[in-house]
């Protein structure tokens, strides 16, 4: 069934459009940093030189990353929430949902395999664009990334929280108002999560009713600690600029924490979407 | 040896919301048989079929297939289901959709696969995408996906929608061919005179209770409609008049209508006595729709005295 679920999500023109999609951004990336690679600033005021002459092909690699970074995770975004949004609801609503829940399997596995497709989908894709941003960079800025199972464990995190909420509003409201909510708290979170790496530089500096918003937002939607983990993952170990860094969306670190209740989190709402796909009569 | 029944139902309860679907329903099909549900749109044949599958929930009462609970997937060995409504990928073909299918379902072959296509006459279908087919096409390559191989028992929901005469005759066929080879078959369809044709017993439901069952032999009855067949149709139909019966000429003899059916064997007699040539002689029987109308509207009649 899970084989079933994957097979009919690749011939699907969304899939193929991401799929596509991802190849022209890597190619258009190789291209930004093959140039970039190339170039020789001028320093302009001797001031300045010090500082840039520290600065090293690692630093080239971040900046390139995160660059990439936010570009990458808004298309694999839209894409698990527009096939997250569509998988149950088109196998119920084509009436044939009924046909494989005919069959001698479980509920449970009907519904794990139907929905678990997109989020596996989706993790494939992601894997090869950000392997793709990883090797293109490192063959122009050679450098070593901070934690490889950490980029990988953190996307997955992150792929499951979006893909937890979107399957449970897809089983509770519209197509359409499942993607849009989604895609909201998506935006939302992303803002925050800025906001509490920015926060994280000042402490204490911050007012306390938006350090409260911030942990909210953080607490009612944890997909994006998965995503800045993704990226501190990625990062140049041996970069010389590590300060400041919250001002190009980069955490300082992702606590385990975090990511444990981002986990926590999606199990919680795959259940409620079980409980809900269990009750329903088709 | 008495046979174990492969369904069993008992004391059935089903709603939804305020909407009582199936009430105190209980239902017992025994194996081999092609079995009916018959009823008025929202009887609640459809629910019952998927309580059967275990894809509705029911509120109480016990439902057995092969004796196992539906609740449990191991019920559903075996056993096959078409919905009235399903659509499948328009990209896939036949062949992709029964790979799927044996996935989970591990009971037949390609090779039974296209044994049954050929049979209802769609093997040249199997490398086409459903959807670049016709109706009636997506209907026969449905079939045959539920139907290969030895299932212990099959569901059909309007089993011949979008069919035309041909493909219908087909679908009797295989039906009959599912029973002589062991299957169980229950069919739930509107279309009375295909049931009539293929199907040995019927139940019919109405308002989610069980108003009748039965072999569909026993529960037609005589109707008091006599039918000479004869050639001199305008002689047959002057010397019965005449005799007193109230008759009228029809293609291949005269029908006439008889006081009561027990008054057939004096009829008998006067048609010999016309001396004119006849070559059958027959009591009609109601159809299947005949059946169907008299005992709905019994159930309603009784439905309005109890209300």
């Amino acid at each position: 069934m899970f084989l079933n679920g994957i097979e009919q999500l690749l011939r699907r023109k969304i899939v193929l459009t991401a799929f596509i999609a991802t190849v022209v951004f890597l190619g258009f990336y190789w291209w930004g940093v093959s140039a970039a690679s190339s170039v020789e600033f001028d320093l302009g005021n001797d001031s300045d030189a010090p500082v840039m002459s520290m600065l090293g092909p690692a630093d080239a690699a971040l900046a390139a990353i995160i660059t990439a970074g936010p570009l990458a995770a808004t298309l694999l975004t839209a894409l698990i929430i527009v096939i997250g949004s569509t998988m149950l609801p088109e196998e119920i609503g084509q009436g044939r949902m009924p046909f494989w829940l005919s069959l001698p399997q479980s509920r449970l596995k009907v519904f794990l395999s139907t929905s678990l497709a997109p989020l596996a989908v989706s993790f494939a894709l992601s894997v090869i664009l950000f392997a793709g941003i990883f090797i293109i960079t490192r063959i122009y800025f050679p450098f070593s990334p901070r934690s490889i199972p950490l980029v990988l464990i953190s996307m997955l995190i992150w792929l499951a929280a979006v893909w937890a909420s979107v399957t449970l509003l897809s089983l509770i409201v519209k197509k359409v108002a499942s993607m849009l909510i989604t895609f909201f708290l998506a935006a939302v979170a992303s803002m925050f999560g800025g906001i509490y790496e920015i926060m994280q530089m000042f402490p204490g500096d911050a007012p306390d009713a938006l350090v409260t918003v911030t942990r909210v937002i953080m607490y009612v939607f944890p997909a994006d600690r998965g995503y800045r983990g993704v990226i501190y993952g990625l990062i140049p170990k041996e970069a010389v600029i590590t300060e400041n860094l919250a001002f190009f969306g980069v955490t300082a670190n992702v606590p385990p924490v975090h990511l444990i209740y981002a986990v926590c989190w999606s199990i919680v709402l795959l259940g409620l979407c079980y409980w809900k796909f269990r009750s329903m009569d088709f | 040896m008495k046979k174990e029944p492969l369904v069993q139902v008992s004391k059935l309860f089903k709603s939804y919301r305020k909407v009582q679907a199936l009430r105190e329903f209980s239902l017992f099909v025994k194996p081999g048989m092609i079995f009916s549900l018959l009823g008025p749109n929202g009887a609640g044949k459809t629910t019952l079929m998927k309580i059967l599958l275990g894809i509705v929930k029911y509120d109480s009462g016990t439902v057995h297939i092969l004796n196992l609970p539906v609740s449990s997937p191991l019920s559903r060995r075996g056993v096959r289901y078409l919905p009235e409504y399903i659509t499948f990928p328009s990209w896939a073909t036949p062949k992709v959709l029964m790979r799927q299918l044996e996935r989970i379902r591990h009971e037949s072959s390609m090779h039974d696969f296209i044994h049954r296509c050929t049979e209802l006459d769609c093997v040249d279908l199997m490398n086409r995408p459903m959807g670049k087919m016709s109706r009636g096409q997506k209907q026969r390559v449905a079939l045959s996906l539920v139907t290969t191989g030895q299932p212990a028992l099959v569901l059909l929901d309007e089993p011949s929608t979008g069919l035309d005469p041909g493909g219908r005759i087909m679908v009797r066929n295989l039906i009959k061919g599912l029973a002589s080879n062991g299957s169980t078959v229950l069919i739930n369809s509107h279309l009375l005179g295909e049931v009539e044709l293929v199907c040995d017993t019927a139940a019919f439901i109405n308002k989610g209770r069980l108003i009748a069952e039965g072999g569909i032999d026993s529960l037609s009855k005589q109707t008091g409609l006599a039918f000479v067949e004869t050639e001199q149709t305008a002689e047959m139909h002057k010397a019965l008049e005449n005799a007193g019966y109230s008759c009228r000429t029809e293609d291949k003899g005269v029908l006439i209508q008889l006081a009561a059916p027990s008054a057939f064997r004096k009829f008998n007699e006067i048609v010999l006595t016309t001396g004119i040539v006849f070559t059958a002689l027959s009591l009609k029987r109601e159809s299947l729709e005949d059946v169907f109308l008299r005992i709905m509207e019994h159930s309603n009649v009784e439905d309005d005295i109890v209300s």
